[in-house]
């Protein structure tokens, strides 16, 4: 569907499909950062065209400030239109995070301050700004 | 209808307003409290953008300063927009 | 198709790409779809102390959808080029709808 001519310069060899991209991060390591915030590390097995995704030994990882905490989830079926973005772990860097681990009920009480601050204060934003006109965007967290 | 053929200067529809505004300084509001002005270099049916010299607005409430509006500047020389963002866009004269 | 066939000349540019949740990457473009998914190498995460979890990560799939800007750099954008394409696809455009 490339118009001719329009754009001369070579293109390099690889296939500009999604199916493609994905292939590469296939039996690796990612992190899964999805539309609501939530991180997931797991290891890709399958995707289609949608970068639906299949993750094996799912782990879902919580953060707040400089902790961090870890929940064994399983097999995920990640449905596409979800995922932010999906990155390769280097496997060589993983370990040397300035994050100490906590357990999962500290970063939940951690959160629960943190969002209830924040809601408090994006309503009051979108309250002000729509006197001028303004829309939010949509509903993105991370 | 046999101008638009062309790709020349008939208005058939609202993106041929857009077309007219290629290579000017152009008005964009944005969804999430974002304005740009930049010069339109490219556009698709998605109102995917492309502008060069783009100052982005950017329309902030202030925490503790008594939530008053305050506006941030940023500067990009080449700045590819994606279309669902898009509100409006303006020629600006 | 247009932008599809743009961002493919701009494969081993360096290119900052900024989320719609203000996440701002930078990296090496490496490949993109006609959804406008884009893989970059060797990330930078901007605000990388808000964002620990991508501290280990090398290289990212981001979501077509989810983007909000990519900055560009000027020097590699021939604008005169990039507008007669534009009119070019408008033109084609409006041939398929009659």
């Amino acid at each position: 569907m490339d118009v001719p001519g329009v754009f001369p310069e070579p293109l390099p060899p690889q296939v500009f499909t999604t199916g493609a991209q994905l292939l590469d991060l296939t039996d690796k390591k990612l992190v899964i950062v999805l539309r609501d915030g939530r991180k997931l590390i797991g290891t890709l097995r399958s995707y289609d065209q949608y970068a639906n995704l299949v993750l094996q030994d799912t782990i879902e990882r919580l953060y707040s400030k400089n902790l961090y905490a870890d929940v064994p989830r399983g097999c995920y079926i990640v449905r596409g239109e979800n995922v932010l973005l999906l990155g390769e772990i280097d496997l060589d860097k993983e370990d040397d995070t300035p994050l100490k681990q906590a357990t999962v009920d500290e970063i939940y009480d951690a959160q629960r301050a943190e969002n209830a601050y924040k809601k408090q204060r994006e309503k009051k934003k979108a309250k002000k700004l729509h006197s001028l006109g303004f829309e939010a965007e949509n509903e993105l967290i991370l | 209808m046999a101008d638009t053929e062309n790709g020349t200067s008939a208005v058939a529809e609202p993106l041929d307003l857009v077309r007219l505004s290629l290579d000017e300084v152009v008005f964009v509001k944005l969804r999430g409290d974002r304005e740009l002005r930049g010069r339109l270099h490219a556009y698709d049916s998605h109102c995917n953008l492309v502008l060069g010299e783009v100052e982005e607005t950017i329309y902030v409430v202030d925490e503790d300063d008594d939530d008053t509006i305050r506006t941030v500047k940023k500067n990009s020389e080449m700045l590819f927009v994606r279309g669902d963002s898009v509100v409006i866009i303006a020629t600006t004269t | 198709m247009l932008f599809f066939s743009f961002f493919k000349t701009l494969v081993d540019h360096e290119v900052t790409i900024e989320l719609k949740n203000d996440l701002s990457i930078r990296g090496t473009l490496k490949s993109v779809d006609q959804f406008l998914n884009i893989k970059l190498d060797e990330i930078q995460v901007v605000d990388e102390v808000k964002y620990p979890h991508l501290s280990a990560v090398k290289n990212v799939f981001i979501r077509g959808s989810v983007v909000r800007y990519v900055h560009l750099p000027a020097n590699a954008v021939d604008t005169t080029l990039l507008e007669d394409a534009t009119r070019r696809e408008a033109a084609a455009q409006a041939n398929k709808a009659k």
